[in-house]
């Protein structure tokens, strides 16, 4: 699947670091690029289920692109919003539903994480598709 | 001792792994294995009623952790159950239901493990009985005096002998004391003490105790309940099959007498057999010298992470086991327990099936670091001077 530029940067600068403690690194410091949602705005609609963080999410679209903002109380959680937040900041909602989970497997990210939090960036991506799809 | 553990030779990251999560299981020395993958190999068949010579050798092996077990913990009757929880469940269904009526009470702590609480809940809801939880104080101890008041008219104490998430130690001679004056029966959970001490059942009175074999060096599935002779008498099964009969007609069934009345189905031979191999293998060990090694090991790590600003939720008092349980002001438990895992360090994060104590303590969860005997203190310094770098970087 073809990228956007920022996406397959992302994908390439992930692909070539091997250590897990500097890709956990990569990833915390990805948790700066979230559109933040602030904590008095979670509920029980914006929280993404089977996450074992606090994980919120909330997705509008403006002219068709989109605009995702996105907390939780883990920084490495918040991280990997920053990572969706690079897939889907800003692009049309179609072009968005094309995306599929694996270009964070395609980064190795999933494989350094335990299988609750890959399951959990799952969760939070399907939640966001399902709110672009409701959107349009 | 550390070269017995094949595991721990493994490297987590490309570094040597550091594992202290014993508490949720501990790793299995070469005997261990051996034993189980030698019934596997050369004795695998069912046990009990067959008379060829691979069933004598399986009943023996079967039979021979039962043996062990009676001795090491002087008991009279084992029941070999799945673990603690299978072990606790066994008593709710075959004791509590044909003892307890509805009004009666059984008295709980907020210390349980959620094993000991669930169960006890869900027969309160099918037979209408009280349950009464003694509450945890700011100390980290039971109130004994909400304890003591909770005794009047209640019929079964359930208690856990050491806190999975604290490491204490609570008071079981008193308790069971107490209890034995109001009358009360009790049910001691011993999932974490019974890796760390020596423990003479019939010297310490409980009616009930409930522990697992892979707290202990043996494989996981499988664990005991041993019962006091007269409560034994007082229990029905309440799984029916194979092993448990005398006989079986179309008019109904007679139950064997022994412990293999709530032993129903195909037991666990591989694990009871692993597991004897663990128990053996334990007795060339000094409990009472290595318990002191990682308590001082525990109390110099606490001591570590409070001067790194560190929560630290445990006291270390002498009979307390050697788990370490704390909280970061600001870094999230599971992001520091990645981080730990990047360089081999194995650790616990989360309400480690203690929700009620957690709620008490009005936190979520923690990052759990727990002892056993083949860890070292150069382990757990090389914990303490990673954490203060990860702190340095990440917090």
């Amino acid at each position: 699947m073809n990228y956007s530029i920022s996406l397959q940067e992302l994908i390439d600068e992930f692909q070539e670091v091997d250590d897990k403690l500097e890709r956990l690194k990569m990833v915390f410091d990805l948790s700066e690029e979230v559109n933040l949602l602030d904590s008095q705005f979670w509920s029980e609609s914006t929280r993404v289920h089977g996450c074992q963080s606090e994980a919120h999410v909330l997705v509008s679209l403006n002219d068709g692109c989109i605009l995702f903002q996105a907390g939780a109380d883990s920084k490495l959680v918040q991280g990997l919003m920053g990572v969706l937040s690079i897939a889907i900041q800003g692009i049309d909602a179609q072009d968005a539903l094309e995306l599929t989970p694996d270009f964070a497997t395609e980064m190795g990210i999933l494989n350094s994480l335990s299988p609750s939090r890959s399951n959990g960036f799952r969760n939070m991506f399907d939640k966001v598709m399902k709110e672009i799809r409701q959107e349009m | 001792m550390r070269e017995q553990f094949p595991i721990l030779n493994r490297k987590i990251n490309g570094y040597p792994l550091v594992y202290l999560d014993n508490a949720a299981t501990t790793q299995k020395p070469q005997i261990v294995i051996d034993s189980m993958n030698d019934y596997y190999s050369n004795s695998n068949a069912n046990v009990h009623r067959a008379v060829h010579t691979l069933a004598g050798e399986a009943t023996d092996g079967y039979e021979g952790c039962r043996t062990t077990l009676k001795e090491r913990y002087n008991a009279d009757k084992v029941i070999i159950t799945g673990g603690t929880t299978e072990a606790i469940n066994l008593v709710a269904h075959s004791w509590g239901k044909t003892n307890l009526s509805p009004g009666d009470a059984v008295v709980l702590t907020e210390m349980e493990h959620h094993s000991d609480i669930v169960p006890w809940q869900m027969l309160a809801k099918e037979l209408n009985i009280e349950l009464r939880y003694v509450p945890v104080q700011q100390d980290l101890t039971l109130d004994m005096e909400i304890f003591a008041a909770s005794l009047v008219g209640a019929k079964l104490v359930c208690v856990v002998h050491i806190s999975n998430v604290l490491g204490v130690c609570n008071p079981v001679d008193e308790i069971i004391s107490l209890a034995k004056e109001n009358g009360a029966r009790v049910l001691l959970d011993a999932a974490q003490s019974v890796p760390h001490q020596s423990i003479d059942f019939k010297k310490m009175g409980a009616d009930f105790m409930a522990f697992s074999a892979h707290k202990m060096c043996g494989p996981t599935g499988i664990g005991a309940l041993l019962v006091a002779s007269d409560r034994f008498e007082e229990m029905e099964p309440f799984m029916g099959g194979g092993d448990m009969i005398e006989t079986v007609t179309i008019r109904g069934s007679t139950y064997q007498t022994n412990e293999h009345k709530f032993e129903a189905g195909t037991p666990k031979i591989a694990e009871a057999i692993g597991w004897n191999a663990a128990l053996k293998w334990m007795e060339s060990i000094d409990f009472e010298k290595e318990h002191t090694r990682l308590l001082d090991i525990a109390r110099w790590l606490s001591q570590e992470l409070r001067s790194m600003g560190m929560t630290v939720y445990g006291r270390h008092d002498d009979n307390d086991a050697a788990v370490v349980s704390f909280l970061h002001p600001t870094m999230n438990s599971e992001d520091m327990a990645h981080l730990l895992d990047a360089r081999g360090f194995a650790v616990r994060t989360g309400h480690h099936c203690a929700q009620p104590l957690l709620e008490r303590l009005n936190i979520t969860g923690t990052v759990r670091a727990s002892l056993y005997f083949y860890n070292t203190r150069e382990e757990v310094e090389s914990l303490v001077k990673y954490m203060r770098e990860i702190l340095e970087r990440f917090a």
